[in-house]
């Protein structure tokens, strides 16, 4: 599976690849023509966008509330596995930028810090938002991003569920 | 690759995931389709036979609060075998019978061990689940993808802790994964 992973992240990146190198040759006139991104690795990067996000409310969240950080630091170091499996099917950089392109669930309270309750309600309605945004994109994944999208967006379903039983006082 | 924020044996004191996603109904495959769509879920079918035979054992090691928890996946678990086999018959497919018996992967003595089973169980049907999103019927897709969740939230609320990856961390892929291997 692994592997099958890979040779489509090749496939995938070589789709992306050959139009930019045409460009560079072109000199910086061409840079003006960057080609759009396959269906696949638009789809790998909205996903990938949606774990840098959740990975910076984490952050944010254990910053504001040092006392959750053992209940959260295990969910953070969750979010960075998603990241790194997501981004090692990119042979591309992840983003010509180091921060999200967006936020997809910044619609949620985030909790500022005071109140360690509505920072984990924060967190749960995130983690929810997130896997509905990666169940909504397996449609139309190739198999191998499917089953590791539906793997993630379960894993974050679990996340919301410990969350929401910490916030019961769990 | 899990995240053990309380005691092991200690699960969130959360009722259950709700897990009655109906099963896509009128399915229409082509021919070339069925044999690989078939395949999977007689493998999905195989993983929930195994696991309601496990939470037989599993039930059998608990006291009466976290035995009407098993009893409740149990339930849960034979509604998904029961939608699995009506596909299969759908596609004019002979479902997989269950075992009489199964091997468990450790010996099971006591709450601990029962509720590590159940953790087990819950990924092996998982990855079985996986199995079916990897096919290219969307419906199929979004319901398996429903059902790996549910398998990832039951054993949430057994183990109190989460999975990075449920159904793939074990490493042995997809459908081949049945849980607990028949005995002779």
């Amino acid at each position: 599976m692994r592997a099958d992973l890979k040779r489509r992240s090749m496939l995938a990146a070589t789709v992306m690849t050959v139009p930019l190198l045409t460009a560079a040759c072109k000199g910086v006139g061409g840079l003006g023509t960057r080609p759009k991104a396959g269906p696949d690795v638009a789809m790998l990067q909205g996903a990938i966008d949606t774990e840098q996000a959740l990975i910076a409310r984490y952050r944010l969240a254990i910053a504001g509330s040092p006392g959750l950080a053992r209940t959260l630091s295990p969910l953070l170091a969750q979010h960075r596995e998603h990241l790194a499996r997501l981004t090692s099917m990119l042979i591309e950089p992840a983003s010509p930028s180091a921060t999200p392109r967006s936020s997809p669930s910044s619609s949620a309270p985030v909790g500022n810090g005071s109140d360690p309750s509505a920072t984990l309600a924060g967190l749960e309605t995130a983690e929810t938002d997130a896997a509905s945004s990666l169940t909504g994109r397996l449609a139309l994944a190739p198999p191998a991003l499917a089953q590791l999208l539906a793997s993630i967006a379960a894993s974050e379903a679990s996340h919301a569920l410990l969350l929401r039983a910490h916030g019961a006082g769990g | 690759m899990t995240a053990s924020p309380g005691p092991a044996t200690a699960g969130p004191a959360t009722t259950g995931p709700a897990t009655t996603d109906p099963a896509p109904s009128g399915l229409t495959l082509s021919g070339a389709a069925t044999g690989g769509t078939a395949a999977a879920l007689q493998a999905a079918l195989a993983a929930e036979n195994a696991a309601i035979y496990g939470y037989g054992v599993v039930g059998g090691q608990l006291g009466t609060a976290a035995r009407n928890r098993a009893l409740r996946d149990w339930t849960q678990h034979e509604v998904a075998r029961d939608q699995l086999e009506a596909m299969l018959t759908s596609l004019g497919v002979k479902p997989v019978a269950a075992q009489p018996a199964y091997q468990l992967p450790f010996p099971v003595h006591g709450t601990s061990a029962a509720i590590s089973l159940a953790g087990y169980l819950e990924d092996r049907v998982a990855a079985a689940y996986l199995g079916i999103v990897a096919l290219d019927n969307s419906r199929l897709r979004v319901w398996a993808a429903a059902q790996a969740r549910a398998c990832a939230l039951r054993a949430t609320t057994w183990l109190g802790r989460t999975a990075a990856f449920p159904g793939l961390s074990s490493g042995s892929g997809r459908a081949a994964a049945a849980g607990p291997s028949a005995s002779p």
